[in-house]
């Protein structure tokens, strides 16, 4: 005997549940759209618990949009473990075009990413990451030849652009390396002078700061900001022109990029950033000795000569070698990072972050070797 | 109330308040295909973006499934926008998102359906415009037919009354383009969606138009059926489907008269 449910309102559609002995019909009446998805959908999960053969009556639907097929393909889709089908001649002309017109493809469906296995990952990061490094290698020293090969050759070098390169890195840093060296020389002679003062020894803080400041603080402060200022402009400009195609439009003029574009912006940082240093370390030392002079209570004459006598000449060479290479380090790094962007603006952005990640990086590993080349070693 | 899916009153736009478009009246009846067409920089995509909102005319009145859309509040637009579809020119695909979720975006934002039916949907979308193999491929991993592809499905996931498409054969191969153009006729015919594109195709103008309106020196030089435009003695309308350059025709211009003139005192 069959049992008539009382027909329940599900968003614009209703429907009704009859049970016959063999099989549950929902007779489904209006438009089956996606505001009546997620109702019906719940109404329907406990049917399709039980062990009996659910059937969609969809004679009475008028409309029907995507959601609603959607859900159509997803109960019958499972039918093998719900058995739920729909009533044969109850689907309408204009409803069954419409669920063919979803159904006609599916035979080229994307693979599941997560089928590749723990080590197959890690095994293809370790590839991703040494094929990133060797083109890495191959890009800077082809943008090093290039740019000493231009040197020598008359009109290679595009001198205007280096001049406004040199204005960029150098010039307009100036500012923010003075502020920065003249804050790290005030810190580092405040803590000296607190520490040597327990000892008796904060006369010593003209030493202090000097050999801190040239040895190491100069050189790593003025690369960092100029990592993070130009070196993340070079990725970005450079990535920029790669997206639009403008690095393209070169290559197909006979024109290198390598010469064209990195020339003027490797030039530029190599001879800037070892400037900045020497200019952010006589900034630190003053900052230096304004503790020494107001805080310490030592005579100014008294501090230069001390901060003089206390350098000697491996601590500047030492670090304007490591300045020069952190400088080479962070322009090869940020044209690296921009030539090798693909697709749209989001890579920009991406290419942009992880060229001043990478430069920071490579800038602490950098001074470490030196320090061990420079002081332990010779 | 208006009856027509889109009804465009008097209406003035540009940029910079240098009016590109002057004074502009059209209407589109639901379920009808409308090309907008016209030659380069007469103002095609400008009136595209005051019809859908993301520039505000200096005059004139955009009444969108019958209601003007620029008198509304950014709640209602959004509600009112849930109705319509934007194919953009480049596909416009969020680059920090898949295939899938890019075409799964609106229905995650607007409505509550569950995570199955949105997967089926997106799949299915996918399916129609042969991309289903996509699904976990970034933007900047397509191609630039298989990105407009993904939009289109992206413009449809939420079946919208009307669909808007910006040059959507440009840059395809005439055998995608073609296939697109199927496309947009059966989505019509089952959907009985209100299409609007702007495009020079001409293939594609003749494929799937019911009604053009031609845009010239700022303002609609012809508005009717693809026939009459076809059989239209309007000038701008010839050059157009004749595929004649711009200007006057040099062989009776006053520049051969000039040439003429001075080959004879010449002889």
């Amino acid at each position: 005997m069959n049992v008539l449910s009382e027909p329940v309102k599900s968003g614009h559609v209703t429907h009704t549940i009859v049970r016959s002995e063999h099989q549950l019909t929902v007779c489904l009446t209006g438009p089956l759209d996606r505001s009546s998805v997620p109702v019906l959908m719940s109404a329907i999960a406990p049917l399709q618990r039980e062990q009996t053969a659910i059937v969609l009556d969809l004679a009475a639907v008028t409309t029907i949009d995507s959601a609603g097929i959607a859900l159509l393909l997803n109960l019958c889709s499972k039918s093998g473990q719900a058995r739920c089908s729909l009533l044969e001649n109850s689907v309408s002309d204009y409803l069954r075009r419409a669920i063919e017109l979803y159904s006609r493809t599916g035979h080229d469906r994307a693979p599941d990413l997560d089928a590749r296995g723990f080590f197959e990952r890690i095994g293809e990061q370790y590839v991703q990451r040494w094929a990133s490094f060797s083109a890495f290698i191959y890009l800077a020293a082809d943008c090093s030849v290039e740019t000493f090969k231009g040197l020598f050759r008359k009109g290679m070098v595009r001198w205007n652009e280096v001049m406004t390169q040199t204005v960029l890195i150098g010039s307009q840093a100036l500012p923010i390396v003075a502020l920065i060296a003249l804050l790290v020389g005030l810190t580092l002679a405040f803590q000296s002078a607190y520490q040597l003062r327990i000892f008796g020894a904060d006369v010593f803080v003209a030493q202090m700061t000097g050999i801190a400041m040239v040895r190491e603080m100069g050189p790593l402060m003025t690369a960092i900001l100029v990592a993070g200022r130009s070196g993340s402009s070079i990725a970005a400009e450079i990535a920029t022109m790669k997206v639009s195609e403008e690095v393209d439009a070169l290559q197909v003029m006979g024109i290198d990029p390598r010469l064209y574009l990195a020339a003027p912006r490797v030039l530029a940082i190599v001879t800037m950033v070892p400037l900045l240093t020497v200019f952010a370390i006589t900034v630190g030392i003053l900052g230096g000795f304004i503790v020494g002079v107001f805080y310490v209570d030592l005579a100014p004459v008294s501090y230069l000569t001390q901060t003089i006598d206390s350098l000697v000449l491996k601590d500047l060479i030492s670090s304007l070698l490591k300045s020069m290479v952190f400088a080479w380090g962070i322009g090869m790094i940020g044209l690296y990072y921009g030539f090798s962007v693909r697709g749209g603006a989001e890579e920009v952005g991406k290419a942009t972050t992880t060229s001043v990640v990478v430069s920071i990086f490579y800038i602490i590993a950098m001074d470490c070797i030196f320090s061990i080349v420079f002081y332990v070693l010779i | 109330m208006n009856e027509n899916a889109l009804h465009v009153t008097d209406l003035t736009a540009g940029y910079n308040e240098t009016p590109v478009l002057h004074q502009v009246t059209f209407s589109v009846r639901p379920g009808e295909i409308r090309v907008i067409l016209g030659g380069s920089g007469c103002g095609k995509t400008t009136l595209l973006k005051n019809i859908i909102g993301l520039e505000k005319p200096y005059g004139g009145q955009v009444e969108l499934l019958g209601r003007d859309i620029h008198l509304l509040d950014t709640d209602e637009r959004n509600r009112h926008f849930q109705r319509v579809g934007v194919l953009f020119q480049n596909g416009a695909l969020l680059g920090s998102l898949t295939v899938e979720e890019n075409v799964a975006l609106p229905l995650r934002l607007h409505t509550t359906l569950p995570e199955t039916i949105i997967t089926e949907m997106v799949r299915m979308k996918l399916g129609l415009v042969n991309l289903e193999h996509a699904v976990h491929l970034f933007p900047s991993e397509l191609s630039g037919g298989m990105k407009k592809r993904a939009a289109l499905a992206r413009a449809m996931i939420m079946d919208p009354e009307v669909l808007f498409c910006d040059e959507p054969s440009a840059g395809l191969d005439p055998l995608t383009g073609a296939e697109l153009d199927a496309l947009i006729l059966k989505i019509r015919q089952l959907f009985s969606m209100t299409i609007i594109v702007v495009t020079h195709e001409l293939m594609s103008i003749r494929t799937i138009a019911d009604k053009v309106l031609m845009l010239a020196h700022g303002g609609v030089a012809f508005d009717g059926p693809l026939l009459e435009a076809q059989e239209s003695d309007n000038p701008d309308i010839q050059q157009f489907f004749l595929r004649k350059p711009p200007g006057p025709n040099v062989a009776t211009g006053p520049l051969s008269d000039i040439l003429f003139t001075k080959s004879n005192q010449s002889e």
